[in-house]
């Protein structure tokens, strides 16, 4: 099991080398000058000269790129062509806000998953239309989950739960940044209530779509496995079907829902990006959009490459889990 | 003294009800097992034998599409056979079983221990049932997962768990089906002498008469969801009185079969397939089926003249074989190795070692060997699906175009969303014998093949999947043969068949053989089959071919240990 662990680790930093070649190759083949980004249009000749070697620019393509990864490394991703500020700190406050949202919407996705498999498997008209429901849910855009949600909660149920921002009262001092945890950390049971609640529908909105593909991944793994020799087996030996689906359905299900959330968690990152602008959600995913808009590179570079380096670490640890859950996996 | 009546089932009947039909399995069936004797439930495929296996442990699907009356009664007490709660007593206690099907009977994500421990109640009474049927090593066995066993071992692992709770019925429904000939003789012995010293009443199911005379004292053999006849078992296998018990016991293949006429009672379809052979070859004959049942229906008489060998030699007729000096297939010195990862480093299978061997023309030869043997990687060599490391394979005969397989699991073999006629079109369009035939004239031939290989012009728009599993072989045959290969090359075809089934596919082989003029290669792991289409069985083992020996004297002649071994692993 160790070795597996430490094969699949050896592949992560293989696999973010390679993504950060990706981004910073896109960086220099895009058909923008990140200089003129920096000092503006009018800028004169000598301006763009300084410029150019302030940024570091005027250097080899190789060296460029070796300090592109050892700032990285370090966690420092240059500086903001748009802001002059250096992008760390402006991601500072955005990737904390990023990850609690998405590590939310992840915990929902497997609530509804799990909660949705046992509706789904219901014979009769019951299942059925939940069946309907959860489609028609499934097969709409998060944006538009989102603004129903908008419409529902803050409008028609006249504020029940908040609909834009992270909070009602602002960020700590030297916080952690997830708000539900600082909270926590400073004994507020006020503030980490109003931090839920603002997380709720946003998370909702992001989950529901990958919630509902779990559930039928789940759905399918357990009746599947219900009804397989070794399930029949199980109960030749006189186990009750209660004790088939813990004992064995449930785990031997788990191995497909477990790759689907890893995908699914890719998605998630894409969806939050709309998801975080229809909420005012001050994230990476609002900080992507603005700096695209104004061909901001260095910005975009660091946004993919974290959001990519998450997605791959969630990965790894499905594969991890994968392993864990399914011995021909580990052994084979 | 007679030992009390564990099993009794009294008028049971089993409907299914589906898609608005309404399918009895089981009618009228009454019988009763006493403690430490074997009933036999013997029939083919759809005869209901396996849903009174299911019935007397109340696993009968219970979603509402089946219905049965009749009354069950195990160890003294009174059962309804699919609603009753009181199952939920019997099952596992009273009554356990050993399924068919041992790769997937167990469950993958747990090891041997943590399933068995929960049924013995230690590790320690688990490395005792492990022992008592007779693996070595159990404690290690214990923290394997299924998947690291054998199949003759993970049935082993289930006759022990099956026994763990010292049932008084244990149910087998076809145990050793899945398994290679030799293992299948280990295991029938380990489940021998375990149910001997469990003492317990055991219902045995299978489709196998050798297998059922081995293991059981009484037989009951059905056949369409009735039981036709009862009796002790050596009684029913040597005097059978029911017609359908006779025409069983005569598909039966053993080492003394006749080689030379076809085998089992006359088949119509087979009857029209050879009266149409016969027509061709301009000597219609309308007496084949009295002289198959007489039994002197040689297939000699289906040799017919063959154009392309005429063509090649000069000579006309095919009795002159011993003039055609190119062999069909000829395998050279074929070496193949294969390569795998295990914990970082390269681990390489020998599978075949320096192979050679000839196929003349006409002539048809038997690879026997068990699982892992080496023979199924070198029919896919021989067939161009997979190349050797070394050495060659030349498969350019003076008859016939290229080769052609047939596999074990026809269905599989069929692309499911073609029709027939367009499988067997895949072919012709694919020779140069079918190059510029238009349409109809491809159709016209994939009919003639069809009606060769009994079956009639409906079948030309099914899918595969509406077919059984005996038609969908005929087709995979058809589809074979529609362009004559210059060797037809057969991984185990009969295998996965009924008895029955199984016989009317030797027959076709052998009628295709002699008829058309091809060659055939046979890969098996049944001694019987390979003698009845092959005139030389080569024995396979370890990546090797051991031994070469005449098909007729087989069980005489054969001198290795291991051939040995597999002659007497054959259960008469």
């Amino acid at each position: 099991m160790l070795v597996f662990v430490a094969k699949r680790l050896g592949s992560l930093v293989v696999v973010l080398f390679f993504l950060t070649l990706l981004v910073f190759t896109l960086g220099k083949v895009a058909d923008s000058d990140p200089v003129r980004t920096y000092v503006g249009v009018n800028a004169s000749a000598e301006a763009v000269e300084a410029a150019r070697e302030e940024l570091g620019l005027d250097n080899p393509i190789p060296v460029q790129f070796g300090s592109f990864v050892a700032g990285a490394v370090q966690g420092d991703f240059g500086i903001s062509l748009s802001s002059k500020r250096p992008i760390a700190d402006e991601l500072s406050t955005r990737l904390p806000a990023t990850l609690e949202l998405a590590g939310w919407a992840l915990a929902l996705t497997v609530v509804i998953g799990v909660s949705l498999a046992s509706l789904y498997s219901r014979p009769g008209r019951f299942g059925a239309f939940m069946r309907f429901v959860f489609f028609s849910a499934a097969s709409a855009p998060s944006f538009l989950i989102a603004m129903l949600s908008v419409l529902v909660f803050y409008k028609w149920l006249d504020g029940a739960l908040p609909a834009a921002g992270r909070s009602s009262y602002g960020p700590y001092e030297d916080a952690t940044g997830f708000y539900v945890l600082d909270g926590i950390l400073h004994g507020s049971p006020t503030y980490t209530w109003d931090a839920i609640q603002h997380l709720l529908l946003p998370a909702f909105a992001a989950a529901v779509g990958s919630g509902v593909a779990l559930a039928r991944v789940l759905a399918d793994g357990i009746s599947s496995s219900l009804g397989s020799p070794w399930a029949r087996t199980a109960r030749a030996l006189g186990e009750r079907e209660g004790t088939v689906l813990r004992r064995h359905a449930l785990r031997n299900a788990s191995s497909p829902a477990l790759s689907l959330l890893a995908v699914q968690a890719g998605f998630m990152v894409s969806s939050l990006v709309v998801v975080e602008q229809v909420f005012s959600w001050n994230g990476l995913g609002s900080y992507l959009s603005g700096a695209i808009g104004v061909g901001d590179f260095p910005a975009i570079a660091a946004v993919c490459l974290i959001l990519g380096a998450v997605y791959v670490i969630l990965n790894t640890l499905v594969d991890v889990a994968l392993a864990a859950v399914d011995p021909r996996v580990r052994l084979s | 003294m007679a030992e009390p009546i564990v099993l009794t089932v009294s008028d049971l009947t089993v409907t299914y009800r589906g898609r608005g039909r309404v399918v009895t399995a089981v009618q009228d069936v009454s019988l009763s097992i006493a403690a430490g004797r074997c009933l036999g439930l013997v029939g083919e495929s759809g005869s209901g034998k396996s849903t009174i296996g299911a019935a007397v442990q109340g696993i009968i699907a219970a979603d509402g599409s089946a219905h049965a009356t009749g009354r069950i009664s195990i160890a003294g007490r009174d059962l309804t056979p699919i609603t009753d709660p009181a199952w939920a007593q019997v099952r596992g206690r009273d009554v356990t079983s050993v399924f068919q099907d041992p790769m997937r009977s167990l469950d993958p994500t747990m090891t041997i221990g943590r399933m068995l421990n929960r049924y013995t109640g230690s590790a320690e009474a688990s490395v005792a049932a492990l022992e008592r049927v007779q693996i070595r090593r159990a404690g290690e066995v214990l923290k394997k997962y299924p998947h690291q066993l054998s199949g003759g071992m993970r049935q082993r692992v289930m006759i022990a768990l099956a026994l763990a709770p010292q049932p008084r019925l244990l149910v087998a429904d076809e145990p050793t089906t899945a398994l290679d000939v030799s293992v299948q003789a280990e295991v029938l012995s380990v489940l021998r002498e375990s149910i001997e010293g469990a003492g317990c009443a055991v219902l045995f199911v299978t489709h196998d008469l050798g297998v059922a005379r081995h293991m059981c004292d009484d037989i009951a053999v059905m056949k369409d969801g009735l039981v036709v006849e009862t009796g002790a078992a050596d009684d029913v296998i040597a005097r059978p009185e029911d017609a359908y018990t006779q025409r069983l016991m005569a598909s039966r293949i053993t080492l003394t079969t006749d080689r030379m006429r076809p085998v089992g009672a006359p088949e119509p379809a087979v009857v029209a397939s050879m009266r149409d052979v016969l027509a061709d070859q301009g000597r219609p004959g309308d007496d084949v089926a009295d002289a198959w049942g007489a039994g002197d229906l040689e297939w000699e008489r289906f040799m017919g003249r063959t154009a392309a060998v005429g063509a090649a030699t000069g000579l006309s007729d095919v009795r002159l074989v011993e003039h055609v000096t190119r062999p069909s297939l000829a395998v050279n010195e074929v070496d193949k190795t294969y390569w795998s990862r295990v914990k970082g480093r390269k681990v390489g299978n020998h599978v075949l070692k320096n192979v050679s061997f000839e196929i003349g023309y006409r002539e048809a030869v038997a690879l026997v060997g068990e699982s892992g043997s080496g023979k199924s990687t070198l029919l896919r060599i021989a067939a161009g699906i997979e190349n050797p490391d070394s050495g060659s394979v030349d498969s350019q005969g003076v008859a016939g175009e290229g080769t052609q397989v047939i596999f074990q699991d026809a269905g599989a073999s069929l692309t499911p969303w073609r029709t027939v006629e367009e499988l067997l079109r895949e072919r012709i369009e694919h020779t140069t014998t079918g190059a510029g035939m238009s349409r109809a004239q491809m159709r016209a031939l994939a009919l003639s093949t069809l009606e060769l290989v009994g079956l009639d012009e409906s079948v030309l728009a099914a899918r595969p999947t509406q077919l059984s599993g005996g038609q969908q072989q005929r087709v995979a045959i058809a589809r074979a043969v529609v362009v004559p290969p210059s060797v037809l090359l057969c991984d185990e075809p009969t295998s996965a068949l009924d008895v029955s089934v199984a016989c009317s596919v030797l027959n076709l082989i052998n009628l295709l053989r002699h008829s058309l003029g091809i060659s055939v290669m046979f890969v098996t792991h049944d001694l019987a089959a390979a003698r009845l289409i092959a005139d030389r069985v080569l024995v396979m083992t370890g990546g090797e071919i051991v031994e070469t020996v005449g098909a007729e004297r087989l069980a005489q002649d054969i001198t290795t240990d291991y051939g040995r071994r597999l002659v007497d692993a054959v259960l008469a």
